[in-house]
């Protein structure tokens, strides 16, 4: 029987030598992928965003408070324009993501306590520039009115402790716990790239047995097995099994190992996730082929189920908070649980027995194929391949 | 009519091109495959994406106490941490730890720490501190958690100011005291920071593009099995010329997509409430060169094709890498070089581009015209290409033909030499 198998595994391991396909969608590709969003956001967090100002008061004060805003090291102040429109324009052309606007006679009436106001516009159609460049002019503007305190404290003798202690009564103290940073490369790509490697296993193994019809190879595939479908099926997914899991290994060696991205869970759930992220996904490739034994039709469920799959896993946009039906529909996509299992496993160290629950749903993704592997069988050695 | 004339030649080409234009708007329905990803994706699709991100705002994020201090003024943060419309004081624990174990349960996604001289420290006019503990497995839970205990944090502390104050009489004078400087902060764009509204625009003219991409690979695909010598490009007298095989093919492609691309750009956010700011002209001006571009890029490409299911490998996972070159993501400015230059190739970078600043930002055709231009450029250079390699193909198509008349003929040649002697 082992024999059975390895003969079929070395037939398999001769088509994907021949055909290019193979060697692109399983090892080119993922490489590219792995190093593209690697590179893409090797920042980690974004830094020197565009930002714009208004000054239309233009005194020491405000140009120091313009130099101070600079100096954050998430902002960049990029140009200085007339008015509010000519900003807003900007912004809608895509050169800065906000502005700050200082009207005139801020500084005078700063000066005679006459509560100026300023204001701030940023936009948040790029959430993360929005989001960043908030903070800093927030903290900007915040800073302003601090800069007034401190100078009347002062003036009355305070030390600089007294100071602190009554411009912030209280402070809040932040432990980002997994990724101090925020760093968005460690909170996106450890998501990412897997979905898309998962994506290219999905793909690529109902490709494997549909072009066996369409090549007419299927009943010189199964005669090798003694048309026993399950020798066939595990003599073929064999080496397309290691391949892959070399690249799932590689790819989180790499993250992990080279690149540093904090895993205090260790080594066996980064080992158990990548196992178990291959074999899910071909399970499931598997099934839906059984389900509906036509190359095209089975090649389109797993891409359209796999491109959803990063929306729905909720790892940008929390799954509680879809609507439920959606919330439970994510149970179906295998990309769904392995980021659950790698942010309770490896992201917070958390012990597995937690996530024992989707572990268990990714060894059942994995063990779909009883279902109709004997479907397979059928269509093996009776259907023919229509264009 | 004179058969060697131009305008002979110019209603020939034109009735050719209506024959292979009607011909492939006949495959494009008869093929359940190009079916699928013309017709049916580009309709569904944005529908389930659409709700999948409707509810835009994370609300009532759920988190955890520790109240070590259990005072008033603790009580207070709590209270109005949990009034506030991001997040919920969800359980009361005794120790970090068992706030911990929620974590651990995934029923919290958060801590906020009162250490037990929290109040004594504030009296003693000391600055007191609260902690705070995110899981940051999620960023919206992470920014929504501490965005809101830092403004409860900062209304307390006006509060407590104006108690020490010994100058302030009136309200205004304990207005000015507190903020001497005032300010407004104004979300200009996508002012509710929903992540729909900023992720879906995106997320809708890629569909455009990668469906339009997978249905012209995929018939071109079919065309070539279907062909007896897999050849792309069928020996008929209506293919005689790269011309009226471009142009025919595209006009099917184009008008179906003319169609898909209003259902997408108009409908879809309307059905579901996003924020849709277009104006008519802006949103023509850069959609027709868009499908322009993505056609004519998609034609050229699907002559690399062979067998048809290689498109799916070749385009799908192309989606995902294509949306963060777009910048909708990771901001552009802090986007490596490289990655900025070959994103230029892509239709999708200006399309998308393009209509977020005159979707989700009003945007007149001012402010795209460096989109449009450039997709009109890609246009033009896709379209030639396209031209390129169909005469290619052609000539290819051409010299296989002759070679098997020939071949034919010879054997004919032969066969009568045989009789003859």
């Amino acid at each position: 029987m082992l024999k059975r198998i390895y003969h079929i595994a070395l037939r398999e391991c001769g088509i994907m030598w021949k055909n290019p396909i193979y060697g692109f969608c399983m090892v080119i590709f993922p490489i590219v992928i792995i190093f593209f969003f690697t590179s893409l956001m090797s920042a980690g967090v974004p830094t020197d965003l565009p930002c714009g100002v208004v000054d239309a008061d233009n005194t020491t004060t405000t140009r120091a408070m313009i130099r101070k805003l600079d100096a954050f090291q998430t902002t960049k102040v990029v140009s200085h324009y007339q008015n509010v429109n000519e900003a807003r324009n900007a912004i809608q052309k895509g050169d800065i993501y906000a502005f700050l606007y200082i009207p005139e006679g801020t500084t005078s009436k700063l000066m005679s306590g006459d509560q100026p106001k300023i204001s701030f516009y940023y936009s948040n159609v790029t959430l993360v520039a929005g989001g960043n460049l908030y903070k800093d002019l927030k903290t900007i503007s915040t800073l302003g009115s601090a800069a007034v305190g401190i100078k009347k404290l002062l003036a009355i003798g305070k030390t600089n402790q007294e100071i602190s202690d009554f411009l912030q009564p209280i402070a809040i103290d932040l432990h980002q716990t997994g990724n101090p940073w925020s760093n968005y490369n460690v909170y996106l790509s450890t998501t990412m790239i897997p979905g898309l490697l998962m994506l290219f296993i999905f793909l690529i193994t109902p490709y494997s047995i549909g072009t066996e019809l369409k090549f007419k190879r299927s009943r010189e595939w199964m005669a090798m097995a003694d048309n026993n479908p399950w020798l066939a099926i595990a003599g073929k997914i064999l080496p397309q099994t290691i391949v892959f899991l070399t690249i799932f290994y590689g790819f989180e060696f790499y993250i992990y190992y080279i690149l540093g991205f904090p895993h205090p869970g260790g080594i066996i759930p980064i080992l158990l996730i990548g196992l178990l992220a291959v074999l899910s996904c071909q399970g499931f490739g598997i099934f839906i082929f059984g389900l509906m034994p036509s190359l095209r039709m089975s090649m389109s469920v797993c891409s359209l189920w796999s491109v959803v799959s990063f929306s729905v896993c909720g790892a940008t946009y929390p799954a509680f908070a879809m609507n439920p039906f959606i919330e439970g529909l994510a149970f179906l996509f295998p990309l769904r649980h392995y980021y659950m299992i790698y942010q309770m496993g490896i992201l917070n160290g958390f012990p597995l027995t937690d996530c024992w629950f989707y572990i268990m749903t990714l060894c059942i993704f994995a063990m779909l194929p009883l279902f109709t592997v004997k479907n397979i069988k059928k269509a093996m050695l009776l259907y023919v391949y229509i264009p | 009519m004179n058969k060697e004339g131009l305008l002979y030649k110019i209603s020939e080409g034109i009735q050719d091109m209506c024959y292979i234009w009607s011909k492939e708007i006949r495959s494009t329905i008869k093929d359940e495959g190009v079916l699928i990803f013309l017709i049916l994706v580009p309709l569904a699709y944005p529908l389930l994406y659409s709700w999948i991100y409707n509810n835009e705002v994370v609300r009532d994020v759920p988190t955890a106490i520790v109240d070590l201090s259990h005072t008033q003024t603790s009580r207070e943060f709590i209270r109005e941490f949990d009034a506030g419309p991001e997040t919920k004081a969800a359980y009361y624990c005794n120790s970090l730890d068992e706030a911990k174990d929620l974590i651990r349960k995934q029923v919290v996604h958060g801590i906020l720490y009162f250490p037990s001289d929290f109040e004594d420290n504030l009296y003693r006019g000391e600055q007191s501190k609260v902690s705070v503990y995110t899981d940051m497995s999620l960023m919206l839970t992470y920014k929504a958690i501490y965005g809101q205990a830092q403004a409860i944090a900062s209304h307390i502390n006006t509060k407590i100011q104006i108690s020490k104050s010994t100058t302030a009489f009136t309200n205004r004078d304990e207005e000015i005291t507190t903020k001497p400087l005032d300010f407004d902060e104004v979300p200009i764009f996508n002012s509710t920071g929903g992540y729909g509204n900023a992720i879906l625009p995106g997320v809708l003219i890629l569909i455009l593009q990668q469906t339009l991409l997978l249905g012209i690979g995929l018939s071109a695909g079919t065309a070539r099995e279907n062909n007896r010598y897999q050849e792309l490009i069928p020996i008929s007298k209506h293919y005689n010329g790269i011309f009226r095989i471009v142009f025919g093919k595209s006009m099917c492609y184009l008008m179906i997509y003319v169609v898909m691309s209003a259902y997408i750009t108009l409908c879809v956010p309307r059905f579901f409430h996003f924020t849709t700011l277009v104006q008519p002209w802006p949103l023509f001006s850069l959609m027709l060169p868009f499908l322009l571009a993505v056609i004519f890029f998609g034609m050229a490409l699907s002559c690399l094709v062979r067998y048809r299911e290689n498109v799916m490998l070749l385009v799908v996972f192309t989606s995902v890498p294509l949306l963060f070159m777009t910048g909708i993501s990771w901001p552009l400015s802090n986007m490596p070089g490289y990655w900025k230059s070959i994103a230029m190739i892509f239709p999708s970078t200006w399309g998308v581009r393009g209509f977020l600043s005159i979707s989700s930002m009003g945007g007149s055709i001012e402010d795209i015209q460096d989109e449009i231009m450039i997709l009109w450029f890609q246009a033009v250079l896709y379209f030639f290409i396209t031209c390129a390699v169909y005469r290619y193909q052609i000539n290819h198509t051409r010299k296989h033909a002759n070679e098997k008349i020939m071949n034919v003929r010879a054997k004919a040649k032969e066969a009568m030499n045989r009789i003859d002697s």
